[in-house]
């Protein structure tokens, strides 16, 4: 395991998480944090899978993490769970398997022979699946904690 | 009757209060149990009770007075949707000052004006952090340094696109359409002059700005809290704007033979 390149990876994962919690408008005192949690749910996902757990599962854990952590932050930077847990959840989202998913479908439509067809319908449907599962994990991971809690606010959930 | 004209004025005011600041939670991006949550626990401050219906474009609100048994009801339009977690954030502090510091009405009006006068991160700021945040993606996806900065030009420029073509008006999902073709001709550019090695990575995730991620995360919320309505007509926009920006790469890959 390249250690050099993980670190590389969570400070890229955190530059696009600040992106997006700048695209959204968050508090200025929450950027910081918003980074931080970004990095350690996007890192989580990556190391995983170089343990060769599936992408799906890589990503719930992730998210779960980000979700779990955001209550603290909530805590104490005095904003919702939300402002935190959105912004952070991003980095992880599958724009390459929607794109090549995007590719399959346009090349399905398209004539091309029988064997080809074949081959485009397994890749498409393999990448679009991947795509759609992983954004249901991401959004199921981040709802996850305040779920478990049955609380309706952050603040009442003793930490 | 002075007394009941008070209290009927007070219920008046405070009911539209409730209004704006439903509507700004919900164009501001908070999911709809938040809103609830929140406008009930000002209602409860107050000493009020309410019974809200939230809907994607409208709030209905209905709020009794239980000693005088006065009641008000009205509904208000949603202005156009724009993420804003700094008005979250701050309606949600508020909320709990009405409870813990019992803030009255005249606190609360000052506060929603000052939340709702504080500026955005600048124009040029969030465009920088935006097309950083793509090139950080396109290295994520295994991208080399040359193929982030083609992904950083196609997004600043797509960035532009799209805040004019709002600004002018356009349709939510045209806008869209138009600032994901932007970006797609440009990191289509970068291949046809083969520039970099890998124009695919750059072309993938220069439209990722633009995808939905508050609508898809409270979508999803929404229908796990028993909103269902308010879940699928978030998803069904989520969807719409995801099918903008593959329209746009494909028109843009069409006319690039890419």
């Amino acid at each position: 395991m390249n250690i050099i390149h993980q670190i590389e990876m969570a400070l890229w994962l955190a530059v696009a998480a600040i992106g997006f919690a700048i695209l959204f408008n968050v508090p200025k005192r929450t950027l910081f944090t918003i980074a931080i949690l970004a990095a350690l749910g996007g890192s989580c996902k990556l190391i995983l899978m170089q343990f060769g757990i599936h992408i799906i599962v890589g990503s719930l854990v992730g998210a779960t993490l980000i979700g779990l952590l955001s209550i603290p932050a909530a805590h104490g930077k005095h904003a919702p769970p939300l402002v935190f847990s959105i912004p952070a959840v991003i980095p992880m989202i599958p724009g390459a398997f929607a794109y090549k998913a995007m590719l399959g479908f346009i090349k399905l439509t398209g004539n091309i022979s029988t064997e080809a067809y074949q081959l485009a319908l397994e890749q498409t449907v393999n990448n679009s699946l991947k795509a759609i599962f992983i954004i249901l994990a991401l959004t199921a991971g981040v709802s996850f904690p305040m779920l478990m809690s049955r609380k309706e606010s952050a603040k009442e959930i003793k930490i | 009757m002075i007394t009941s004209l008070n209290s009927n004025t007070s219920l008046k005011e405070t009911g539209n209060n409730l209004l704006e600041i439903g509507c700004l939670l919900m164009t501001s991006g908070a999911s709809t149990n938040r809103i609830r949550v929140t406008l009930e626990r000002i209602s409860d401050g107050l000493g009020y009770d309410t019974e809200i219906l939230i809907t994607h474009r409208t709030v209905f609100l209905v709020l009794k007075d239980e000693k005088t048994q006065d009641v008000f009801n009205s509904f208000k339009k949603t202005p156009p949707h724009g993420a804003n977690f700094t008005l979250v954030s701050g309606i949600s502090k508020m909320s709990w000052h009405v409870i813990e510091n019992n803030w009255t009405l005249n606190q609360i009006k000052e506060e929603v004006n000052r939340l709702k006068k504080l500026p955005r991160y600048s124009l040029l700021t969030t465009m920088i952090f935006v097309s950083l945040a793509d090139a950080g993606f396109c290295r994520l996806f295994g991208g080399e340094y040359i193929d982030m900065s083609t992904t950083f030009v196609a997004t600043f420029i797509a960035f532009l696109v799209r805040h004019n073509a709002i600004k002018l008006q356009f349709n939510i999902y045209l806008s869209i359409l138009f600032a994901s073709f932007t970006a797609c001709i440009i990191a289509c550019f970068a291949k046809i002059f083969g520039i970099g090695n890998h124009p695919d990575l750059a072309l993938a995730t220069a439209v990722l700005f633009l995808v939905p991620g508050v609508p898809l995360i409270n979508s999803f919320s929404d229908l796990m809290d028993g909103y269902v309505m308010n879940g699928v007509v978030r998803g069904t926009h989520a969807m719409l704007i995801a099918f903008s920006i593959a329209l746009g790469m494909l028109i843009s890959m069409l006319i690039c033979n890419f």
